[in-house]
């Protein structure tokens, strides 16, 4: 349920990040500022594509799966469940090796892509504790299956 | 009951264990979604329809440009346009190699206006300066526009990304001109432009220029890399105010225009 809301909020932050790199939003210019810095890198666009867009395909898949995870069913629950894990667990490591270059080989910080970095990994902890809590509610549910059996 | 006390947070979390067994969220969740939704949507229109190219007053009592650039166009030309840009900013090079030739068919070359370039490298630029010498040093020959181009237009053999030895694809750029490339090597060896670059750069620290490209168009301060139209409205609202015989006239233009007319050499008008 966080992780809808929470990736509905990355996906946000995507498209702005994605709108500015194609210059519908701001101007394409360089400027003393660091967020400029980081968008004009050549780290701002993977495989041809602005890095913002892939933000933005990240966060409505994962928007998309958590939504799916509302339905009542337990067993769909335990396979989205895992699916989310690692699809932010790849959200994780994606946006640490983009902080990772920020900080250390672009030398500059873009606060949108840190606000970004923040709700991935925000999301993957999330997603983690929604994994364990349907992973003990399926066991407790199948103790208590034994239990009534037995009794 | 020895397992559910190895786990306790069964019981910690009830909310997510109990919305799922219940099938679903509550109403709660659909309104902060909603919620989400519109500040995002909201946020976005707002950047959105911000004008994107705010232009502002250059303060009238700054002294004229010490610092001579590189000139286009006729010394008669009725408004000149100073343009403040690093040859490895990827906004200077997409002015460069889209704008720039439509204002050179439509504004420069029918007498309107004359561009003075003015080199602006930024520090984060790490090959910035390089590109800096080898055009101030093909302009020395009387290339510097050609180079220019050609600098732009090959920004990835040459900028930070590409290599850490940005002085041979330079070269190869420059070879294209039919300059003597002796004596271009003597120059970028020397750094013989960096005097006139470090003015240039002085100027536009006065002047509060903070991105690259800016315009200095008549009186207004336009940063980013503007398109075709925006650029045309702003030098034709500066013509008019021109041709009304505005009185308070903006302080670069009028003494520049003396400084163009003077034989002085510095410039490469074509």
């Amino acid at each position: 349920m966080l992780a809808a809301l929470v990736a509905l909020a990355g996906l946000f932050v995507a498209l702005y990040l994605t709108l500015y790199k194609l210059g519908y939003i701001g101007t394409l210019a360089c400027s003393v500022g660091s967020c400029e810095a980081v968008q004009t890198s050549k780290w701002a666009t993977f495989l041809g594509v602005p890095v913002g867009a892939w933000g933005v395909a990240y966060y409505v898949g994962v928007l998309v799966v958590a939504l799916a995870g509302l339905s009542p069913s337990m067993s769909e629950r335990i396979g989205i469940s895992h699916l989310l894990v690692v699809m932010t667990g790849v959200g994780l490591l994606f946006s640490l090796w983009l902080t990772y270059l920020e900080l250390f080989v672009i030398h500059a910080i873009c606060q949108w892509c840190v606000i970004s970095a923040l709700l991935a990994t925000t999301l993957f902890v999330v997603s983690w504790l929604d994994l364990r809590d349907v992973e003990n509610l399926l066991e407790q549910l199948a103790e208590e299956a034994g239990e009534s059996l037995r009794g | 009951m020895a397992n559910k006390s190895q786990r306790p947070h069964v019981g910690q979390r009830p909310s997510v264990v109990t919305s799922a067994k219940r099938g679903g969220p509550g109403p709660k969740f659909w309104v902060a979604l909603g919620l989400i939704v519109v500040v995002g949507i909201g946020a976005l229109s707002w950047q959105a329809s911000k004008p994107k190219n705010v232009a502002s007053r250059v303060d009238p009592t700054l002294p004229a440009l010490k610092a001579e650039g590189h000139v286009m166009g006729s010394p008669t030309a009725k408004l000149e346009v100073i343009e403040f840009a690093d040859f490895e900013c990827p906004g200077c090079g997409q002015f460069a190699t889209l704008t720039e030739p439509d204002i050179r068919t439509r504004l420069v070359n029918t007498g309107l206006i004359r561009m003075r370039y003015m080199d602006f490298p930024l520090s984060m630029h790490k090959n910035t300066w390089d590109a800096s010498f080898a055009a101030g040093c093909a302009g020395e020959q009387g290339k510097f526009w050609e180079m220019h181009d050609q600098i732009f237009a090959n920004q990835d053999k040459w900028n930070g990304e590409a290599t850490s030895s940005p002085q041979k694809p330079l070269a190869e750029l420059a070879g294209t001109l039919g300059i003597d490339m002796t004596k271009y090597k003597a120059c970028v060896d020397a750094e013989s432009p960096k005097a006139a670059i470090q003015a240039t750069l002085a100027e536009a620290e006065k002047r509060g220029v903070n991105q690259t490209p800016t315009f200095i168009i008549g009186g207004q301060m336009v940063p980013g890399a503007v398109p075709f139209d925006t650029f045309k409205k702003l030098v034709d609202a500066e013509l008019a105010k021109t041709a009304a015989g505005d009185s308070a006239k903006p302080a670069d233009a009028p003494t520049d225009a003396k400084k163009s007319a003077t034989p002085t050499p510095v410039t490469k008008s074509q």
